[in-house]
């Protein structure tokens, strides 16, 4: 089992640079399959934090946390301090109600859909997204 | 950031010029094919080949392109990696996009729609 922890500029400019190198971490973890899943979730969740984490610390960095077990791959989001909650299951759609021609609202549906589990719960004094992705499914 | 190519028969193959399509950069992806379509370019192909990773927001840059291409001309997809293709197919963007493998095959078909 490892751990690791990454911190993220509160940035959308940063996104990308912190999925691609938190998918080298779990790159020996998942199968093709589980890397793309991992890499949109990842890429979705991280992008909505950004978006919608309004806090009073913008200089607080989003903590992620990882975890390889024999089974999955564990990753923990939290959200900046002071952050007000934002579960995304309360506003997702399935992607399948989105009109094929919106131009947005297809994140949230995409994390549920790419994930096999997830859970927002609170964390010592942050919010964290939890997501789980089984190397079983890959 | 768009890199552009003339090809025969007045159409234009543009190239994101990142290799990913995210919410860090879709909006001036956009705003810069818009204006090439503003300019009078109407038959647009955009080749990901270059592209290993597109999110929803890249998506709905795509999707917002189409939208004002409209009825004056055409806008194909050519190059999609197996990643790239997977994310059209799950959020069916095959449905609402022409998808050719390569840039010389979308453009072939466009010119000979023309």
């Amino acid at each position: 089992m490892t751990r690791a922890t990454f911190h993220m500029r509160n940035d959308p400019a940063d996104v990308d640079r912190a999925v691609v190198a938190l998918k080298c971490h779990v790159a020996n973890a998942l199968g093709t399959a589980g890397l793309f899943r991992f890499e949109l979730s990842l890429a979705e969740a991280l992008a909505n934090v950004v978006k919608h984490a309004t806090t009073s610390a913008p200089d607080a960095p989003v903590v992620i946390e990882f975890e390889v077990t024999r089974d999955a791959v564990q990753v923990e989001i939290c959200d900046p301090i002071g952050a007000a909650p934002f579960d995304l299951r309360d506003h997702a759609h399935p992607l399948e109600s989105i009109d094929l021609l919106a131009e947005e609202g297809r994140g949230l549906g995409l994390i549920l859909n790419a994930t096999d589990h997830m859970d927002y719960r609170r964390k010592a004094d942050r919010m964290c997204l939890f997501l789980t992705f089984l190397k079983s499914k890959d | 950031m768009i890199k552009t190519l003339s090809h025969d028969a007045g159409v234009t193959v543009v190239r994101p010029g990142a290799e990913r399509l995210s919410a860090a950069n879709a909006k001036a992806f956009k705003d810069e094919v818009a204006q090439l379509i503003e300019s009078g370019s109407a038959q647009l192909v955009i080749d990901l080949s270059g592209v290993s990773f597109v999110d929803s927001s890249g998506l709905g840059a795509l999707v917002g392109l189409l939208k004002k291409i409209g009825y004056r001309g055409d806008l194909a997809m050519a190059g999609l990696n197996a990643d790239v293709a997977q994310m059209f197919r799950i959020c069916r963007m095959d449905k609402v996009f022409k998808i050719y493998p390569t840039v010389d095959q979308a453009a072939e078909k466009m010119a000979d729609a023309l």
